[in-house]
Parts: structure tokens; C-alpha cells; sequence
């Protein structure tokens, strides 16, 4: 953000009592995003452009790319299927995996790293929790297999961490280090080249898993969650913003936090309203929200809160930023960024065991190639917006990033290309990539912004 | 003689400048400059050029010293291991296993000596490999196996040339670039494959046998023996005629006894390499001699050598990867020298191609996930081998070397049985040593973090 004095939102002098931080100093005003001092709905709606055209965008790009995707896809698909809710329900699943994926990488490239063990540790994560509720084995009860995948993944992410994070040597060849190891760690944990894992749909301990991304939530369930959702969203927002005007804060305008509340209240029926259409056979009922909704959205609440909301997320943003800033303030570069390894790889674990769920329960070594997991991951995180050069992006970003991509694998392989079909899911993803990336360059092109060498 | 920049101390610079003979007039230049100048190219006998030489080593530039240590560990260990290691058949086996990731570790090299990343490298070597077969099919284009080889190159060159121009002019993040690359590239190579396989075994076919021949294809003992004095006698010419006209005009030249050394040296290596190659190791029949990928990858090492070592471009390509924004205020054009990097490492990924294509002679979508294998073993090959991740250190040697110890690793391992997944483990374990070796050895250099 790098408005000039000159941008600064008019009305910061007649504004009343709650502009008092704003009288400070003009060179401090100037640093302040537009939003915060903006007091009326229009005057933020002006600083929202603003800042969208001197680069800063945010989930713009992405939101317009799925919106172009989604007609495009429409359009051209025969008896334009594209949007029916079972391609839609369908699609959800299949970009969760790549979601959850780019969330993780999106902690570790806030950072100004790279994590290319992703993909690996995702799939050693799933089969290590499938591996241990199987009945004639562990058994374990399938919440203390997940969580055990979960400290597993977090430890490797630990390991790593330390060693990019104390011995300084690059992200880049750790993780690579770390993707040939746990490439070859999981053929060893399936068992083989011709290994195979599976959850039974017959069992409830090991039907629990199988249902994460397979199991649907009953439609009067739906409508609760949705509603208990939408409440507590609309509470929280709400009453931070009220909280923040009693105080005498900058706060944003009512009418923009109510205009939130409604998008999310409209996104949330909308979601509701798909996924209850029945999109089963005329013989066979399916109809309801799939769990994994609920599970993508908690992962996204937490990972938003720790980057919006909490000391280590704003160190993670201030090491992104400028690392020796960061370092003379007083930030433990090694511990944020070691704890950032950590959480990253224990996302990917999360994200391994929805991956076997979405293949009806199956782990086997054809079930996904780990380079290209971890490639889709980056790819998804950077086309949601976040820099590959630290201290930009959001959890967010990677969910959009994810479905984005999700979207497009799905849509091409419903065009019935016939021979041209498998190359397009590879190609079109690629250039949505260059695309992105593109757009962001050239967007970061306006005036008062740095240019690299 | 060291394209290195060493930031010797002026208290390290060797004992024995003041009192050395005529020859070194340019040393007596301000301290100032003369501790900017590797102690290598000061010295003046034998001793002082192996002292400067353990200097720098220590002083954390060690070169190739860790990977042909690395070399003979892995030699030594699997010979233990399995006594037909470093037998004949195994030997050569090897070697051409290897020359796959030698050249493609030579192709990242051009990209990562800039500080930039090309993802793309393996991809673009499937490109090149399907395109050379699909060009030669006598139901097809049916070009010469020399037209369709040029192609080849010449599309992966586009290649590089279209990724290197949006990270050169765009400044687009090469990663990003490379990696959109590949995603496109996985697309194209299976339109061009049509969807199904395409073979070059076919003998009938002149073109077809030619291409086969490039990598299955050997040379006669006594042509081998022949080509080898002549390659010797050239090289040997080439060094000895080099430090005599530099002494001839009074400038800084190694000593005399070191350029017979490298001589000997060279000649030990060639001798015992057409020697083992010449030895029959067939179990039945005969099967002796040095295979043609052997020149091959000489040529292509030799060419990149003299290209980066003693060429303006080279010299270009090292100032840009040691410091893009002092290269550019110098006056070097850096997107000129960027997309020719790209440009040239495509290529280099198009060469690996037609020897990958004569390798595998059919080739089915598989190579797709080959290549995206061959991609990050590539850039571990060129670390493993002493290239920095961050620019401006490396040279084309290093990625030989370095493919050397991961086709070793890999010949080894699956020599004593062990199944593919724990020979990532291994090459992953390898290319963690090289960085963490890296990183401590350069705590000791001065003026480096």
C-alpha cells in the first residue's frame, strides 16, 4: 500500500469524534490503508478502488476468473451441465484437496519460502490415518487417527522448518529434499509398489473418514448449520465493529458491515440451496451438504484468525515483508518460521486424508502423483493472489485459487474433446497460471510501485 | 583461472608474491586490487597454487572437492555392497543411465547461475524427445533423423525463448513461468504424441536406426583408442599453447609442473574410461567399446564450458547471477543475456531429449511423469554437483558430476536389490548432505553469512 500523501481520502478533517488517530501526522496518515479512514460507504467504496488499481486487488482477479470460468464452462459443455448442482457438489470435492493444499502452502509462501513437500506429506499423512483405524491393525477411533496424522505431519513440517529456518539453507532444497523422501516414504507406508489401503463404509469408526468428503449432512441439518453460521458471522462482525466505535476507533461503516453480512447469508443459501436439490437418480436419493464443506470452512476460519487476528500471524506477515525489519523489532525469525513449516505440513495432512475420502475411500500409489499435488497446490495459491515473494496473501485466497482450479479440471473433462481432453486439463491450467501471474505483474506495474531488477 | 569471485582477507593473500621472478609485474598492482584476485592466479609454483588452491577450499569455495568425494563414497560403498559395481558391464551401464540427468543438470545450470529457476527443463526434454520420433515416422513427416534433430532443438529453443522473454521482459517470477510452462507443455507433448505411442526401433528404417543408434550405438575399440589421442592431443595442445603465449606476454600463468599434472591427469581419466569401455561385457557374444553418448556429453560440456567460462556471454551470465543490479548499471543488457539463458537451457533440455527419445525407443503419455521426475533430480543433480540455488556460482562440470552421483545412487541401489521408493530416500538424504555442506562450509568464508 503505498498511496501518496496526496491520496488520502478527503473528509478526514470533518469527520467527528472518531477521528482522532486520523489527526496524526500527515507522513503517518499516508501510510494507512484508505479503508480505515474512509466513514462513509461510498468514501470506503472509493478507497477499495483505489487501492484495487495501484495492484493491490486482493480476491478480485480470482472472483472474476471463476465467474468467467463458470459461464465459459456453461456455455460450451453439452446441454450446458456445467452449473447443474451435481457437477457443482462435485466440483467442491474435487478442488477441497487443492484448497486445503494451497491454504498450507500459502502460510509458507506469506513467509517468502516454498514448500515443494506438500504434496508428499499430504499423501503419507492420508495413508497413515487410514493405515491406523483399519480393524485388523491399530483400530485406532478415527478422531486419534486424524489428530495423530496431524502431530506426524507437523512434526516433518518441524524438521524442516528447523533446518530452513536455523541452518538457513534454502526452503527450496529442504523441501525438495523432502518431496524425493516422502515420495519414496509413502510407497514404503502403502506397502509397495502395488500397495493399497482402504476405509470400510461398514464399519462407523472407519466410516467416519470415508464420509468427509463423501458423506453428506441431512437437509433440515444443512439449514441449521447454515443458519447457526450466518448468526454467529453476523455476531462477531458486528459486534467488533460496535465494540471498536464505542471505543472510539476507526470503525468501517454500518451499511458496509451489514452489506458483508448479507453476501455471506447470500453465499450461504446459495451453497445450501445447491447442495439440497436431490442430484441422485430417479431411483437413488442424494441430497444435502457434504461434510466437507463445514471442514474447508473451519479450516479457513482458523487460518484466517491466525493470520488476521493473532501476534503470529502479523509476524508472519512482517517476515514476508522485510525479514531484517522484522528481525529488529524483535521477531524470532527462526521460531515463526519454524512454527509456519509446522502448520503448513499439518494442513497438508489434513489435506492427504480428505484426498483418499474424495477417491471413495481408496489410497493406493496410483491414487494422485505427489509433483503434481504439490505443483497444483502452488499454482492454486498464487492464481488465488498470493505472492510468491512473501507478505502478501490470505487463506482465502488459497480456497478461491483451489476451486478455481478444481473448476477447470472438472469443466474440461466434461467438454468431450476426445483425445484433446486430457492435455486441456493440463494446458488450460497453465495458462490461468501465466494469466494470473501476469496480471499481478503488470497490475503492480502503477505508480509508487517497485519494480524488480 | 577461477571464475569464482574469492573475497580473500588481504593478510590471506599467498606468501611469495614479492620475491617471485619477472612475471609478476601485475601483482605489484595497489593492495587494494590484488585482494580481489583469487590467490590461484598469483601463485607461481606448484606448492604455492596447492596452498592457495587448500585456502580457498577452506575458505568455503571447495568447488567440485565435495561431489568427487561423493563420487568415490558412493563407489566405494556399493562396490562393498556388491562386487559387480564397478565391473565393466555395470560401469558403462551407468555411465549412460547418468548422461540423462548430466545434461539435463547442465540445462538448469544456465538458469540457475542467472539466480533464476527453470521448472521446465524435463518437460521440455519429453517435448523434444516426442517431437525428434514423430518427425522420422515414414508414415509421417518422414524427415531425416538430421532435419528432424535440428527441429527438435529448434522448437524446444522456441520454448525456451518464449518463457525466458516473459521472465526477462515482464519480469514475471521464473518459477511461475517455468511452472506454467510445464503445465502447457504436459498438454502439448500428449497432443503431439497423438494420444498413443510412437517408436523409433523400427531397423527398416534408416533414420530410425541412426536415431537408435545414438544411444545404443558404440564405437569400435580401436576407434575409440584413436579418438581418444586425438582428443587428448588437442586438449593437451590447447592448455600447454594457452600458458605459453600467456607467459610468452608476461601475464599471470599457473606453473608449468600443474599444466603437465592436468595433462596426466586428463590422459589417466581417458585412458581408463576407453579401457573399461573396451573391455567385452557381454554375457554371451560380444558387446565392447565406448558408446557414442560418451562424446555426446564431452561435446556438450566442452561447448557450454568455453561458452560460459570464456565468453563475454559467460561472463555476463555470472555478473548478472552475482548481482543483477550492478551487472545492469555496468552496462550489461540484462533481458538479452536472460533470454538467452532460457533459450539455451531449453535447448540443452531439447538435447537430453533425443537422447532420452533413443533411450526409450517408444515413447508413450508414461514420459510425461517421467519428466516430472527428471525436473526436480535435475536441479538436484546441478546443487548436488556444487551449483548455488542463489546465482552466480557453478559451472557446467558440476551438473556432469552431479548426475554422475544420482545415476551412481540409482545403478547402486537397484544393483543390490533395493526397490525404487528407498533410492528417493537416498538421493533426498544426498541432496540434503550437498546443501547442509553448502550452507556450513560458507560460514567459514569471510564476508559471507
Amino acid at each position: 500500500m503505498t498511496a501518496g500523501p496526496g491520496e488520502a481520502p478527503e473528509g478526514t478533517a470533518d469527520a467527528g469524534l472518531a477521528t482522532d488517530l486520523t489527526a496524526a501526522p500527515k507522513a503517518a496518515s499516508a501510510e494507512v490503508p484508505p479503508e480505515l479512514l474512509a466513514q462513509s460507504l461510498r468514501q470506503y467504496l472509493r478507497a477499495w478502488w483505489l487501492r484495487v488499481r495501484s495492484g493491490n486487488s486482493g480476491v478480485l482477479p480470482v472472483v472474476l476468473a471463476i465467474v468467467i470460468v463458470a459461464v465459459t464452462f456453461q456455455i460450451l459443455t453439452p446441454e450446458h451441465a456445467f452449473l447443474r448442482p451435481s457437477n457443482l457438489v462435485y466440483i467442491f470435492g474435487l478442488s477441497t484437496v487443492y484448497m486445503v493444499l494451497a491454504m498450507a502452502e500459502t502460510v509458507v509462501l506469506l513467509l517468502g519460502e516454498i514448500d515443494l513437500s506438500v504434496g508428499a506429506v499430504a499423501l503419507v499423512g492420508g495413508v497413515m490415518a487410514f493405515k491406523l483405524v483399519q480393524q485388523p491393525g491399530p483400530d485406532w477411533p478415527w478422531w486419534a487417527a486424524v489428530l495423530a496424522t496431524l502431530a506426524a505431519c507437523g512434526l516433518i513440517g518441524a524438521i524442516q522448518g528447523t533446518l530452513a529456518a536455523r541452518l538457513r539453507i534454502p526452503s527450496f532444497v529442504v523441501s525438495l529434499s523432502g518431496f524425493l523422501l516422502f515420495s519414496g516414504i509413502l510407497i514404503v507406508v502403502l506397502g509397495g509398489a502395488d500397495g493399497f489401503v482402504a476405509v470400510s463404509t461398514t464399519v462407523p469408526n472407519q466410516r467416519v473418514i470415508y464420509d468427509m468428503v463423501q458423506g453428506l449432512i441431512g437437509i433440515v441439518a444443512g439449514w441449521v448449520a447454515l443458519a447457526v453460521v450466518v448468526a454467529a458471522t453476523a455476531a462477531a462482525l458486528w459486534r467488533r465493529a460496535a465494540a471498536r466505535r464505542r471505543q472510539g476507533l476507526v470503525a468501517p461503516p454500518a451499511s458496509l458491515t451489514l452489506i458483508r453480512i448479507a453476501l455471506v447469508a447470500l453465499v450461504g443459501i446459495a451453497v445450501v440451496v445447491i447442495c439440497t436439490v436431490n442430484r441422485g437418480t430417479p431411483l437413488v436419493t442424494v441430497e444435502g451438504v457434504p461434510w466437507v464443506i463445514p471442514i474447508v470452512l473451519v479450516v479457513l476460519g482458523v487460518w484466517t484468525l491466525l493470520l488476521q487476528r493473532t501476534r503470529f500471524g502479523r509476524y508472519i506477515y512482517a517476515i514476508g515483508g522485510n525479514p531484517e525489519a522484522a528481525r529488529r523489532a524483535g521477531v524470532s525469525l527462526a521460531a515463526v518460521r519454524t512454527w509456519s513449516f509446522a502448520l503448513c505440513s499439518a494442513t497438508a495432512g489434513l489435506g492427504g486424508i480428505l484426498l483418499g475420502s474424495f477417491f471413495f475411500g481408496e489410497y493406493s500409489t496410483n491414487t494422485q502423483d505427489p509433483g503434481q499435488l504439490v505443483l497444483y497446490s502452488v499454482a492454486a495459491a498464487v492464481i488465488g493472489g498470493v505472492s510468491l515473494f512473501g507478505g502478501r496473501g490470505k487463506a482465502i485466497h488459497g480456497v478461491l485459487g483451489g476451486l478455481l482450479i478444481g473448476g477447470i479440471a472438472y469443466g474440461v473433462s466434461l467438454l468431450n474433446l476426445g483425445t484433446l481432453a486430457t492435455p486441456l486439463e493440463y494446458i488450460v491450467p497453465g495458462c490461468v497460471l501465466l494469466a494470473a501471474v501476469l496480471v499481478d505483474v503488470l497490475s503492480r506495474r502503477g505508480p509508487g510501485s517497485v519494480t524488480r531488477v | 583461472m577461477s571464475d569464482i569471485p574469492v573475497t580473500a582477507d588481504p593478510g590471506e593473500t599467498p606468501a611469495g608474491i614479492g620475491d617471485a621472478g619477472t612475471a609478476v609485474d601485475l601483482t605489484a598492482a595497489p593492495e587494494a586490487m590484488t585482494a580481489d584476485v583469487p590467490p590461484e592466479l598469483v601463485a607461481q609454483s606448484l606448492g604455492q597454487y596447492l596452498r592457495a588452491w587448500w585456502l580457498r577450499v577452506r575458505s568455503g569455495n571447495s568447488g567440485v572437492l565435495p561431489v568427487v568425494l561423493a563420487i568415490v563414497v558412493v563407489a566405494v560403498t556399493f562396490q562393498i555392497a556388491n562386487s559387480q559395481f564397478l565391473s565393466s558391464l555395470n560401469l558403462v551401464n551407468l555411465f549412460e543411465q547418468s548422461t540423462v540427468y548430466m545434461v539435463l543438470a547442465m540445462a538448469e545450470i544456465f538458469a540457475l547461475l542467472l539466480g533464476e529457476i527453470d521448472l521446465s527443463v524435463g518437460l521440455v526434454m519429453a517435448f523434444g524427445s516426442v517431437v525428434v520420433a514423430e518427425l522420422v515416422q515414414p508414415t509421417g513427416a518422414n524427415l531425416p533423423w538430421w532435419a528432424a534433430v535440428i527441429v527438435a532443438l529448434l522448437a524446444c529453443s522456441a520454448v525456451g525463448l518464449i518463457q525466458g522473454s516473459a521472465v526477462a521482459l515482464l519480469r514475471m517470477p521464473s518459477f511461475i513461468v517455468t511452472l506454467g510452462g510445464l503445465l502447457i507443455l504436459e498438454g502439448v507433448g500428449i497432443i503431439v504424441l497423438r494420444g498413443s505411442l510412437v517408436g523409433i526401433g523400427n531397423s527398416r528404417f534408416t533414420n530410425e536406426v541412426i536415431l537408435y543408434d545414438i544411444w545404443y550405438g558404440r564405437f569400435g575399440p580401436v576407434v575409440g583408442w584413436i579418438l581418444l589421442a586425438v582428443l587428448l592431443g588437442a586438449a593437451a595442445a590447447g592448455l600447454w599453447l594457452r600458458d605459453a603465449r600467456k607467459r610468452r606476454h608476461g601475464l599471470e600463468t599457473p606453473p608449468r609442473s600443474l599444466t603437465a599434472m592436468k595433462i596426466a591427469l586428463m590422459t589417466v581419466a581417458g585412458v581408463a574410461v576407453v579401457a573399461l569401455c573396451n573391455v567385452n561385457r557381454a554375457h554371451s557374444g560380444t558387446i565392447e567399446g565406448v558408446p557414442y553418448i560418451i562424446p555426446i556429453v564431452l561435446v556438450v560440456l566442452a561447448g557450454w564450458t568455453v561458452l560460459l567460462q570464456r565468453t563475454r556471454f559467460g561472463r555476463y551470465v555470472y555478473a548478472i547471477g552475482g548481482n543483477p543490479e550492478a551487472a545492469r548499471r555496468a552496462g550489461v543488457s540484462l533481458s538479452t543475456v536472460r533470454i538467452w539463458g532460457f533459450v539455451l537451457a531449453a535447448l540443452t533440455s531439447g538435447i537430453a531429449g533425443v537422447l532420452f527419445a533413443s533411450w526409450q525407443v517408444s515413447l508413450t503419455t508414461n514420459i510425461i511423469k517421467t519428466a516430472n521426475s527428471y525436473v526436480l533430480l535435475a536441479v538436484a543433480a546441478a546443487v548436488i554437483g556444487g551449483t548455488s540455488l542463489f546465482g552466480g556460482r557453478g559451472k557446467t562440470i558440476h551438473g556432469v558430476l552431479g548426475g554422475l552421483v544420482i545415476g551412481g545412487i540409482y545403478n547402486g541401489l537397484y544393483l543390490i536389490g533395493v526397490s525404487s521408493q528407498w533410492i528417493d530416500v537416498v538421493v533426498a538424504g544426498v541432496l540434503l548432505a550437498a546443501a547442509i555442506i553448502d550452507v556450513l562450509s560458507r560460514r567459514g568464508a569471510p564476508g559471507q553469512a
